[in-house]
């Protein structure tokens, strides 16, 4: 198998969400390589990460993202796929690192101040980090002070913030107002099910994402 | 005051894949073997391990006041805003409750999702919603049998949170079942824990009933059942 047979099998193992060769998901592929063994096999035959992230794992999510806008997939394939890449990424962790191969940007993500739900949250730091970002998740019930010391910290980076309350949102947009003070060049992205693209306009974020594809697809709009 | 636990076992509790599903954006067609085995094999297990816990309090004589949109139970004054004072003002008396699935499915789903597992770790987030929700109908039809001795009828159920009603009202609804061991803690800024537990009012009175629940009696544009029934 040559380097672009290679790179175009493992693009298939992330969009179709084969893992690795034990995974049972999905069923038309049992038995066969995933994502976690060509990486390696990739890595061996010398084919430099930046190739393997931006010509596999990165086109491969596009792909998903596509579809799952198109609704030919929903979240359930979306989370499959994102777990091909992670394990994909598991074996270019050490170039990151390196600074061999840089990442797209960084991504401040958090639940707002007196909202515990999570699980949106970590559905699009999932997506978003498979997506090529570096994601810094400060977590739930996230307070201003926070999310200022977060920005202080990676000051080039991107900011989301979810809620979940109809009753949280208060706790958003004096959040989204608190950061745009001290920070008015840094971009907020919102999301969570009770927001909406005119709340988000009404407090002042830069972006409302509907979903994890939204997300990214403004975090790509960014550096493209 | 009447005042009671439920003792309800998981065996009780019923949700199927196509509720979860219906949770993801999906209908039953949308889901390969895979998917619905995985949901399956998820509830099967979250129903092994939930520990239920249900507490309740009947309150005589509750007054209304339409003009300020309050309740007032035992002293206690509940901004609930006009909808849910308006669909309880004929309530002779008014039900409290609070019941919890425990927090068993949401660390399970909360290990699943820092193992990288994201879709088992949002199946169990879900079953559990699921669950919760499944759970506090059956405090409502038990309050409802126990009306129906009487001759009397029940309202709808609402929470802290809903149609309007401020969240922080979960104080005084905690405050009234404080001697009852519910096992569900809340917040400085009333959230509870476990996450999977639901808390509510419920009317008991002759000219009461239930409805199917519909958007048009609130006007809140962001709730999240608007845009799960638009």
């Amino acid at each position: 198998m040559d380097s672009t047979e290679l790179l175009r099998k493992l693009s298939e193992c992330v969009e179709m969400g084969k893992v690795n060769k034990d995974a049972p998901f999905p069923p038309a592929m049992k038995g066969m390589d995933g994502a976690d063994e060509l990486t390696k096999q990739a890595l061996e035959m010398g084919i430099k990460p930046i190739e393997i992230l931006n010509d596999a794992l990165i086109s491969a999510m596009e792909k998903v993202g596509e579809k799952f806008s198109q609704k030919k997939i929903f979240v359930p394939q979306m989370l499959i796929s994102a777990k091909a890449m992670n394990a994909s990424m598991e074996h270019l962790k050490p170039f990151f690192q390196s600074g061999e191969v840089k990442r797209k940007g960084k991504f401040i993500i958090g639940t707002v101040a007196g909202d515990l739900h999570d699980i949106g949250k970590n559905l699009v730091a999932m997506i978003v980090e498979g997506a090529g970002w570096e994601v810094i998740d400060l977590g739930v019930d996230v307070k201003t002070p926070k999310f200022l010391q977060a920005i202080a910290d990676h000051p080039d980076a991107i900011v989301g913030l979810s809620a979940l309350l109809t009753t949280t949102m208060q706790s958003m947009k004096n959040t989204v107002s608190e950061i745009h003070a001290q920070y008015p060049n840094i971009k907020l992205i919102v999301g969570g099910a009770p927001v909406t693209d005119a709340f988000s306009k009404e407090i002042g974020a830069n972006a409302y994402a509907h979903d994890p594809q939204g997300a990214v697809s403004y975090l790509n709009a960014q550096v493209a | 005051m009447l005042k009671g636990e439920l003792h309800i076992e998981a065996q009780q509790l019923h949700v199927d894949v196509e509720n979860i599903l219906k949770g993801m954006g999906m209908r039953i067609s949308d889901a390969d073997s895979y998917l619905t085995e995985l949901i399956d094999n998820s509830i099967k297990t979250g129903l092994q391990l939930i520990q239920t816990k249900a507490c309740f309090a009947i309150f005589e004589n509750p007054q209304f006041d339409l003009t300020k949109k309050t309740i007032t139970i035992e002293n206690k004054i509940f901004k609930t805003g006009a909808v849910v004072c308006s669909m309880l003002k004929r309530s002779e008396a008014i039900a409290l409750f609070i019941a919890t699935i425990g927090p068993q499915i949401e660390n399970l789903s909360k290990k699943e999702m820092a193992a990288g597992n994201g879709l088992e770790g949002l199946v169990f987030d879900i079953i559990g919603s699921e669950l919760a929700e499944n759970l506090s109908e059956l405090v409502h039809l038990h309050i409802t049998q126990l009306a129906n001795k009487k001759g009397l009828n029940v309202s709808n159920r609402f929470s802290p949170g809903y149609c309007n009603w401020p969240v922080s009202d979960q104080h005084n609804l905690f405050d009234l079942l404080n001697e009852m061991d519910c096992s569900v803690n809340l917040s400085p800024s009333s959230l509870m824990t476990p996450v999977k537990s639901v808390s509510g009012i419920i009317g008991i009175g002759k000219n009461l009933r239930r409805v199917a629940y519909k958007c048009n009696i609130c006007n809140d544009k962001h709730c999240i059942m608007r845009r799960q029934n638009s």
